[in-house]
């Protein structure tokens, strides 16, 4: 019944502290008749800690900053993941019975380290014994899937650019969003390399940012707000933390099981979503997206951008907000985050009306931890006559 | 500030990274590698008998990692050198193990080549030179 989120950027005058209580008070005022957050009864941060300057207890010191003590404070980390299990944690607190109103927050703090530093905390999520120590971080092992994924499915360089070029011009209309810049196609195609195949525009960028979102029983939320947006169904998955222990690099175990069971909770299929934010840490990323929540069959995804068909005016919008691609990613924040779009979206309240979803559909949430060890996916609904 | 691997973690694994020791399951009799608590391929927890992997394999996928996508452990050997390559290996046993390509240039390279394992530098940390598997074109 209440989202909200600071801008996603580089804020060198904001710590965590002050992000994660300018989003709990961003969230606040968006609770129609207006909540006191004594009445929260929990919280549950999500975030990795970039930079280890809070890596133990980070919950306890934002929520004391923002006024939440004596409430239970959780955190939980599953890298870029993280926000997503807060968000799973909380909603299955509120469905046991225990509490009727929660807070979920994501955040990460990544511009106030050196850019080795960030490149150090940007591993640290990925096999540290065998990947790392072959010199990889998830630029290069998204490579490794990008470039088997082209041979398998014969998808051509230039389509990994256009899910960049899409998830720009999104984030151009959103105020929040880090990079608010339209690229070309040529641009993006000619960016300095990263790891082959990927360049610098199949990157997302390294952003400070947090969200919140409050959670309560439906009873709750109804006296609180009369354009509630309901969790219809939830999932949730694991796979070896080492891409190569897998049978597949080129689809994600836990995406898929997250996906099955979120479906199935939900009671319905991938044809009934109207819109999803999906987790485009790398434009690859993206493409094997679709394939992993049913958009596309396997081999297929890659066609669904050449096709138009997640643009903004396409029969799926993907990534309206910018995607981690343009809004950025700030580790912990994303899972919360993509609750804040929909959020927004499902209320009818997108900030600017030309990146305002269609009425009607459900919206999908997609968010994984690194190259998908860990892996969550939300379907949400809007009120009554969305 | 580099991947902290500590000297004892890294000696307790150097079975694997000088001779490529693996493991095979009692249960289904498919080499694990690295060694794991239950089979990768059928879940067995039933127990392992060590299996020693030729060294043997073909290319699964493969990169070229600019000194930007480099983590900081590696970045003064990308800037020595440029780039260099990281591939997924199938080895010849069935496991498929991620490791540095040498003596090879990014042209040579296609998915199915063979290549056999080499044992080279692959970092320094805490002022100890560590040493490890990598691969070049057989």
């Amino acid at each position: 019944m209440g989202a909200g989120q600071t801008p996603y950027g580089d804020h060198p005058t904001l710590g965590i502290k002050e992000m994660f209580n300018a989003a709990l008070g961003d969230a606040m005022q968006s609770v129609d008749r207006g909540v006191d957050p004594r009445e929260i009864q929990a919280a549950y941060v999500g975030t990795l800690g970039s930079g280890g300057f809070q890596i133990g207890q980070p919950g306890a010191l934002v929520a004391g900053y923002a006024g939440l003590p004596p409430i239970p404070v959780y955190h939980l980390e599953n890298a870029c993941a993280s926000g997503g299990f807060a968000l799973l944690a909380g909603v299955t607190a509120i469905l046991s019975g225990l509490y009727d109103l929660v807070l979920v927050a994501g955040m990460e703090k990544m511009t106030d380290l050196s850019s080795a530093a960030a490149k150090y905390w940007l591993g640290v999520s990925g096999d540290t014994e065998f990947e790392r120590l072959a010199g990889l971080t998830f630029a290069g092992l998204f490579a490794l899937t990008a470039q088997r994924y082209m041979l398998d499915y014969g998808m051509p360089r230039e389509t990994l650019s256009r899910v960049a070029v899409k998830n720009h011009r999104n984030g151009a209309l959103n105020p929040k969003a880090h990079l608010r810049r339209a690229i070309s196609l040529e641009r993006a195609l000619a960016g300095p390399p990263v790891a082959h195949p990927l360049n610098v525009f199949d990157c997302c960028p390294i952003s400070d940012g947090a969200a919140v979102v409050l959670l309560a029983s439906e009873e709750r939320a109804r006296s609180l707000t009369d354009a509630p947006v309901f969790l219809r169904g939830f999932g949730s998955g694991s796979d070896h933390l080492a891409l190569h222990s897998r049978d597949s690099v080129t689809s994600l175990r836990a995406s898929r099981k997250a996906a099955e069971d979120a479906y199935r909770m939900a009671g319905v299929g991938p044809g009934d979503v109207a819109f999803a934010e999906v987790h485009d840490c790398f434009t690859i990323a993206e493409i094997v997206a679709y394939e992993d929540l049913g958009f596309a069959q396997p081999g297929q995804g890659w066609r669904l951008i050449e096709e138009g068909a997640t643009t903004a005016e396409g029969r799926l919008p993907v990534n309206l907000s910018g995607g981690l691609k343009a809004k950025g990613h700030p580790l912990g924040a994303t899972g919360v985050g993509q609750a804040y779009e929909v959020f927004n979206q499902l209320r009818g309240e997108a900030q600017a009306p030309e990146r305002q979803v269609r009425r009607g559909g459900l919206a999908l949430t997609h968010n994984i931890g690194g190259i998908g060890g860990t892996a969550v996916v939300c379907i949400y609904e809007g009120g009554e006559g969305w | 500030m580099g991947a902290h691997v500590s000297v004892p973690m890294y000696q307790r694994s150097v079975g694997q990274r000088y001779r490529l020791l693996g493991q095979r399951c009692r249960g289904c009799g498919r080499v694990n590698f690295p060694p794991a608590g239950a089979c990768m391929y059928c879940g067995s927890r039933d127990g392992f008998d060590e299996a020693q992997l030729s060294g043997r394999g073909k290319i699964y996928t493969f990169t070229e990692i600019a000194p930007g996508g480099a983590p900081p452990e590696f970045a003064r050997q990308a800037a020595l050198t440029g780039s260099y390559i990281v591939a997924i290996v199938e080895l010849a046993e069935g496991p498929r193990v991620v490791a540095q390509l040498v003596d090879c240039t990014f042209s040579d390279l296609q998915v199915g080549k063979e290549v056999m394992m080499v044992v080279r530098r692959i970092y320094v940390e805490e002022g100890v030179v560590r040493y490890g598997y990598k691969f070049r074109l057989a």
